[in-house]
């Protein structure tokens, strides 16, 4: 029996887009896992005396993170709808994810932390995890935001660009700053065979999450986006140790799992664009009729999913530095061939899950999606051909009458288009 | 005779059209939106009904439900939005017009319309009501004017006193400051008009509006701003033979009349 609290999706609402299919047996735990971030299974895996360490972004290999001794937990700021308190410290002119996580942190949602691993990659994260350092001497106040003596805070600089000096660049901050500091803290074997575990267990994972989104490419999907979503989600922020049985379960569960005798939705999407975490918001976009077959986004599983290849003879660090920029789609990357490589990346997602339209969403004010997304809304239509509805949101924002009214006009125009092909 | 309803519940306002099945315009009505969206459209299609000279919304071959309360109209057999909605009634009312700005109570849309009134692209604005019908009456307010009276200040003007805030609650303050510094009233009223003028300049621009544009919602009747729009977009804009804030639930009532006469 699981209590269901906050914003949670509850019994009532759970037929979105009109889909009976019978729901998967681990779904409702799944949901309830998500909604805190200091979850049952963190808790367990820290009563089991391992280390919780946090992280944001993609440029931070989570793989690293889950040496054995330690797990990673991508953080997430679930049920944070206003963000008044972090909002004074850093300005209402920046995303709303950055100010909710720190939100978050001050409501103490993150003292189960033992170490923050963070990046210098979008700048309004990198400020949220500047203000959780213990000693912070451009803070705006001098707090001591997790409640946790033995916290610490640590900072890699991400290549721009990915060229051989990157990559070594890359290679040696994780080396640095990741493996080495987790090794002076907690112990941590970062040896190449403790590495290699790692690696082993994390492609487990992407080939389960892969093995359960192919479903997605069917002319029926036999699974929403919005559960796909979810399961996306427990991966990244659940041990990996205690989740993979859940996941494989799931797997095996997808092999019988028989479609809707009536597909209930109006045209498929991918749905692209700035960080989210927030399943409700594909729900509210399947709720208009579109089904979410794909999405790149920060936390999707397009790029977060492929697994890492250690070719023989190559140190798994280096197969690890390599894997993550290069499979990085970040509009921070500006080189003109990489960003047309994107546009293109994006048009072989629409082609490969069969979707008939584009969905760009950013968060407001994120630095690097908010230019993206208008160039995309031009280019995905005018050289790819694909209709594409553009969409500025807030963090956590499923109740907007407005983003629905948006969604329900981009699903008619897509479905006329789609009679009219004969399609 | 087969009969055709569309009720398009707004913010502000709920309009209910029926229509015949060649399309002829029967009845139509407008009325201020009640706080549930429900009895908004109940009442307005016991307006429209009662015109027709039918008993009830159930006499009616096919009714659609459009506009922000679309999912709460009583017997509706379906509901579209109001993007689709406005630019098939433009379409049905003058088909060479190929783009729409929107105002309405609570956001400003830009639309572009295909060659059979279906929505080629359109544009939206976010959650504030800066630029919208809500903006409007509060700087009508501070002005202690209805808004023809508004309207028609504005047009008296010889210059524009730009107004830099387009947040409602902050333009209103910058309004009161201006009046309280003397400026002339017909100036700021003509200020006000060109900045929601600029606001549908991104959102026509964003839909891709190119040749004729043309006004709908409630604030189409507002002169001022009607020549500010043409100003700014260097566009003539198209005035419509039917009432423009009639144009979502005329849509509505289109699609309901296509798809009840499709319907053995």
């Amino acid at each position: 029996m699981y209590v269901r609290v906050g914003l949670g999706p509850n019994a009532e609402n759970r037929n979105f887009g009109g889909l009976s299919v019978k729901d998967l047996k681990h779904l409702i735990y799944f949901e309830n896992l998500l909604q805190e971030a200091n979850n049952e299974l963190v808790q367990k895996a820290r009563a089991d005396g391992k280390y919780a360490v946090g992280y944001t972004c993609y440029f931070m290999p989570e793989v690293l993170l889950d040496l054995p001794g330690c797990f990673s937990v991508r953080l997430r700021a679930p049920r944070c709808t206003s963000p008044d308190i972090a909002t004074y410290y850093m300005s209402a002119r920046v995303c709303h994810y950055g100010r909710s996580l720190f939100e978050r942190a001050l409501e103490g949602g993150y003292n189960f932390l033992d170490a923050q691993m963070a990046t210098e990659t979008c700048t309004v994260t990198c400020r949220f995890q500047e203000h959780l350092q213990k000693k912070n001497l451009d803070s705006v106040a001098d707090m001591d935001v997790i409640k946790n003596d033995n916290f610490f805070c640590e900072f890699i600089d991400v290549p721009f660009k990915k060229t051989e000096n990157s990559y070594l660049h890359y290679k040696e901050q994780l080396k640095y700053h990741v493996l080495d500091k987790l090794h002076e803290r907690f112990g941590i074997d970062s040896s190449d065979g403790a590495i290699m575990k790692a690696i082993e267990q994390h492609n487990e994972v992407c080939r389960l999450i892969n093995q359960i989104g192919d479903y997605r490419k069917l002319d029926k999907p036999t699974i929403t986006g919005y559960e796909f979503h979810v399961i996306q989600l427990v991966s990244l922020a659940c041990p990996k140790e205690l989740i993979l049985p859940y996941l494989r379960e799931t797997a095996e569960e997808m092999k019988t799992r028989e479609p809707d005798e009536r597909w209930p939705f109006r045209c498929k999407v991918v749905l692209a664009g700035s960080e989210n975490d927030d399943p409700e918001f594909t729900k509210l976009i399947e709720g208009c009729g579109a089904e979410v077959v794909a999405d790149r986004y920060c936390y999707g599983a397009v790029e977060s999913r492929i697994p890492i290849v250690v070719k023989e003879g190559q140190e798994p660090l280096d197969a690890i530095a390599r894997h993550y920029l290069d499979t990085s789609n970040c509009p921070r990357f500006m080189p003109q061939d990489i960003m047309r490589e994107r546009k293109q990346r994006l048009a072989d997602l629409v082609k490969e899950y069969k979707a008939d339209g584009l969905i760009v969403a950013s968060n407001k004010f994120c630095e690097y999606w908010s230019y993206e997304r208008v160039i995309n809304t031009v280019v995905m239509k005018r050289d790819f051909g694909i209709p594409v509805c553009s969409i500025e949101k807030e963090y956590i924002n499923s109740a907007s009458g407005q983003l629905r009214t948006r969604f329900q006009a981009f699903v008619e125009s897509v479905e006329i288009k789609k009679i009219q092909e004969g399609k | 005779m087969k009969y055709f309803g569309g009720c398009d519940v707004g913010s502000t306002y709920t309009k209910a059209v029926i229509l015949d099945e060649n399309g002829k315009m029967i009845a139509d009505t407008t009325i201020r939106s009640k706080i549930n969206s429900e009895q908004s459209a109940i009442a307005a299609m016991e307006e429209v009904c009662k015109q027709a000279g039918l008993k009830d919304s159930k006499e009616l071959a096919y009714l659609i439900g459009t506009g922000y309360g679309r999912n709460k109209v009583p017997f509706a057999d379906e509901n579209i939005s109001e993007i689709s909605c406005h630019a098939m009634g433009v379409h049905v009312t003058n088909p060479d017009v190929k783009a729409i700005i929107d105002i309405g109570g609570q956001d400003v849309k830009g639309i572009s319309i295909d060659t059979d009134g279906t929505v080629k692209n359109f544009a939206m604005n976010d959650k504030c009501a800066a630029g919208t019908g809500r903006f409007f009456e509060a700087m009508a307010r501070s002005f202690e004017l209805s808004l023809p009276e508004f309207s028609k200040l504005s047009l008296t003007a010889k210059n524009v006193i730009p107004i830099t805030a387009q947040c409602t609650v902050f333009a209103e303050s910058e309004v009161i400051t201006l009046v309280g510094e003397g400026k002339a009233t017909d100036e700021i009223a003509a200020g006000i008009e060109m900045a929601v003028a600029k606001r549908c300049f991104v959102m026509a621009k964003k839909a891709g509006a190119t040749d004729s544009i043309t006004l709908t919602g409630g604030c189409a009747k507002n002169d001022g701003l009607k020549e500010a729009i043409e100003h700014v977009l260097k566009l003539k804009v198209v005035e419509l033979k039917t009432d423009p804030q009639l144009m979502g639930a005329l849509g509505a009532a289109e699609y309901a009349r296509q798809k009840g006469m499709a319907k053995k």
